[in-house]
């Protein structure tokens, strides 16, 4: 593989794990959520009730979104120091943010408090990374 | 007896970090099958790492059950300087000021973002 190759597979396989990790959390968050819609004597089997089903689906689109970022996280390590890829990844903390105030199946409040704090998270993120050295091992 | 499960946690999720580190660059650098991955997912280091995610991770969600996650979300942005240490100090990374100084502003984000 050519080096702009290897870089480019480096730089998606950190976007994988940071989106992944968020879809996950967020996917979780919505299976809960369809739990606590279902009444108690709802939870039998065979499963008939559709909170029920709705979240064994959700809980499990995020245990395999969360699988996969896993895996894209250890070729991410691979490639990059620890020191250099793990404040990326509080990105992800940006991204669960957004997607609960705005996937309609959320909607959780944003505050002023919550949103200095993304702020301030992407400010050290942007700081973390600012010097180099990632590459090497 | 929550704030030690919590501490407990936050060691397991960062020590995770670090054998998957170690678990990657011993294990994965250089191997391109999938069928290589699999096997590499049950080196020593790789499947420590993935028992302590999980027992961490089970850990973090018994206790945020019982607790405020406001209250709980500080100890998680623990993890983020705990990792970095263990980067600069076991696996004598080199890490530089503005690296602290932007783990500092990551982990009162993390506080903030969780606060109520």
């Amino acid at each position: 593989m050519t080096a702009r190759g290897a870089r480019w597979l480096g730089v998606a396989c950190l976007a994988a794990s940071i989106v992944l990790s968020a879809l996950g959390q967020l996917a979780m968050k919505n299976g809960m959520r369809h739990l606590h819609l279902a009444g108690a004597d709802e939870i039998a089997w065979p499963i008939t009730s559709a909170p029920v089903r709705a979240a064994i689906f959700w809980t499990a689109v995020g245990l395999a979104a969360y699988g996969a970022s896993l895996v894209a996280w250890l070729a991410v390590l691979v490639r990059y120091r620890l020191s250099y890829a793990y404040p990326l990844l509080a990105l992800s903390y940006v991204l669960v943010y957004v997607g609960a105030t705005h996937w309609p199946q959320l909607l959780e409040p944003a505050t002023p408090t919550r949103t200095v704090g993304t702020l301030l998270i992407l400010a050290g993120v942007a700081l973390a990374s600012l010097t180099g050295g990632g590459s090497a091992r | 007896m929550n704030d030690v499960l919590l501490l407990l946690a936050v060691a397991l999720l960062s020590a995770s970090q670090v054998l998957q580190k170690v678990g990657a660059t011993r294990r994965l650098a250089g191997k391109q099958k999938p069928a290589e991955w699999i096997a590499a997912l049950f080196s020593p280091e790789l499947a420590a790492a993935i028992v302590c995610i999980v027992v961490g991770t089970g850990l973090w969600l018994a206790v945020l059950y019982r607790m405020d996650v406001s209250r709980a979300f500080p100890f998680l942005s623990l993890t983020t300087v705990v990792v970095m240490a263990a980067s600069r100090f076991l696996l004598r990374e080199p890490v530089s000021l503005y690296r602290w100084a932007g783990v500092a502003l990551i982990a009162a984000g993390i506080t903030l973002v969780a606060s109520t």
